[in-house]
């Protein structure tokens, strides 16, 4: 089978031959598999964003090519909007991308744009709705009514309702209070486990990416710095701190702990199984 | 592509002509442009020349950059030209003025055509570099400061000058804001699948739809919130507010305008002097060297 997404060499230059030419991208080589939920970090600038937007054409390479199940998205003008359609990109605040009446016509924007019959539209809208717990309700009103969790979850339906092979988000969860936090990256692994569709998710929240993602890649000055297991990823403390990241704070601990010699493992990413642990080393000491 | 396109020219420097009064720039570069128009012949003409060439060598801007301000005319600079060519019949001297006649006598190029043409582009020439060089040595904003000043005696008649200035000084301070707006929300409706490139005119329009809702739509959102920052702040207009910067008239100023008038002088002197003769004069040293 072929690789979801596969980047081969890419490289990226801002303003290219002025003299405020950036390399972004430096000679990326990338593959993204079938079904996989990977993370992206890197800190701001990093170059993350330039990065997903070469998943579905929306910047050329400057030179390095993009495959989307093995096809060269440039190969002609046809394959490059089937890409815009196969790789759905959700950008960092997509609430500011509605436009229509209603909340049904703005997520049935993108199915519309496929060319798409009446009924499969309304089908899918229906489907995208429920994905992200709008009600029949709320798609019958203005989209500027919404409040703001509202708002966000309906443009990343407009973004599901194209039911794209791959899904990318840029910091889904920016802005959004803490229990909106949860909510939403329970929204996506739902979603996930439904359809069976590969996730990106670019995110600056370590304990989220920690807690879900089952590869972890780091970006570091328009390069890939580490790509492996989250286990591999965070067990790197000290150089992802040297990259203006971290690990969650939960490893953190951990590893303290550790080190003052509590009987705990180090390689602790997330908040319920630290609990667990902790919990089972306290009712260990009472038995004794 | 979108981030290509620049909005104000400023070029910064520290040449007299950037340091300069902007008020003083102001209505200098205003009265020059009238005198442009008073211009009546070769010799008053060469009077602006010489001070455009002045001004340009002053401020220190490359002449690379000044080239750049006169591309975008250089299509209405040949039309001009060559309507005058072709339509401006007549003689500025005496004898045989007709220089060219074909297609018995349907197309003709006279000697007054000719000279017509070439004063106009002169005169265009000089007055696009002119202005533009008072976009380059003052920054927008100090553009608008110097207008507000300027105009500070029309608010006997009631007209908020203050007011007017400060959305003026705040819409160029946003049109960048805006262009990555614009960028940010094509990208996102692109990833929808929006076609922005193809199509007839009415479904281009139409392809705009949803770039331009969520564009006015976070337009007023940041309307609001500047209002907002900006009563928090206590800004309540322009009654008795006072500035950091003071603009103050110094000698260098008096001296630019006292060249200026000089000029000015010189200019009303020649057309009154020499009308026609110098213009044909002129003219012909001129075209003897062109033709």
């Amino acid at each position: 089978m072929s690789h979801a997404i596969e980047l081969q060499n890419v490289t990226y230059c801002y303003s290219e031959g002025t003299p405020s030419q950036v390399t972004a991208l430096k000679d990326i080589n990338l593959t993204i598999e079938q079904g996989e939920l990977v993370g992206i970090i890197g800190h701001t600038g990093s170059g993350k964003s330039t990065l997903i937007s070469h998943f579905n054409g929306l910047l050329k390479p400057t030179s390095g090519k993009v495959l989307i199940d093995g096809t060269d998205i440039r190969e002609s003008k046809e394959t490059l909007r089937q890409s815009r359609f196969k790789v759905g990109l959700c950008f960092q605040y997509p609430e500011y991308q509605l436009f229509e009446e209603t909340v049904a016509k703005d997520i049935a924007f993108g199915p519309k744009n496929m060319k798409l019959d009446e009924d499969e539209i309304k089908r899918r809208v229906a489907v995208a709705a429920s994905y992200v717990g709008l009600s029949d309700e709320m798609l019958e009103k203005s989209p500027f009514d919404l409040s703001g969790g509202e708002k966000r979850r309906a443009a990343i339906a407009g973004v599901m309702a194209m039911e794209p092979s791959v899904l990318v988000f840029d910091e889904p969860a920016a802005g959004l209070d803490p229990a909106g936090r949860k909510e939403l990256i329970k929204l996506i692994t739902d979603y996930r486990n439904k359809t069976g569709c590969t996730v990106v998710i670019v995110s600056h929240s370590m304990e989220d990416i920690a807690k879900i993602a089952d590869r972890v890649i780091v970006v570091n000055d328009g390069m890939i710095a580490m790509n492996g297991t989250v286990d591999e990823v965070f067990s790197r403390c000290d150089e992802l701190q040297s990259m203006g990241l971290d690990v969650p704070e939960i490893t953190r601990i951990f590893s303290r702990l550790h080190a003052l010699g509590f009987d705990v493992p180090e390689n602790v990413y997330s908040v319920d199984k630290g609990t667990e642990i902790i919990r089972a080393l306290i009712e260990g000491r009472r038995s004794v | 592509m979108i981030r290509d396109i620049t909005f104000g020219q400023y070029y910064p420097g520290k040449s007299l002509l950037h340091r300069m009064d902007p008020r003083m720039k102001l209505v200098l570069t205003f009265a020059l442009i009238v005198f442009m128009f008073v211009c009546k012949s070769f010799a008053s003409l060469a009077v602006i020349v010489l001070l455009t060439v002045i001004a340009v060598a002053l401020s220190g801007v490359p002449l690379k950059v000044i080239f750049k301000s006169i591309k975008p005319i250089l299509i209405i600079l040949i039309f001009t030209a060559l309507l005058n060519i072709f339509y401006t019949h007549g003689t500025v001297q005496n004898g045989d003025a007709l220089w060219i006649s074909f297609l018995n006598g349907k197309i003709e190029i006279w000697d007054k055509g000719v000279y017509t043409a070439v004063f106009t582009m002169v005169r265009i020439v000089a007055l696009v570099v002119i202005s533009s060089l008072l976009t380059y040595t003052t920054t927008p904003t100090m553009l608008t400061d110097a207008l507000e000043r300027l105009l500070s005696p029309l608010k006997i008649f009631h007209i908020k000058v203050h007011t007017l200035a400060m959305m003026m000084t705040l819409a160029l301070r946003f049109i960048p804001t805006l262009i990555e707006e614009i960028e940010r929300i094509m990208n996102a409706q692109k990833a929808r699948g929006a076609d922005l490139e193809t199509g007839g005119i009415v479904e281009r329009a139409k392809a705009l739809v949803p770039i331009f809702i969520p564009l006015m739509v976070s337009s007023f959102r940041r309307a609001y919130e500047l209002a907002l920052a900006m009563t928090c702040r206590c800004y309540t207009g322009g009654e008795g507010r006072t500035r950091m910067k003071q603009m103050k008239m110094k000698g260098r100023d008096l001296v630019c305008l006292f060249v200026c008038l000089a000029f000015a002088a010189g200019i009303i002197v020649l057309n009154y002097f020499a009308k026609h003769e110098t213009f044909s004069i002129f003219g012909m040293l001129f075209f003897k060297q062109v033709i």
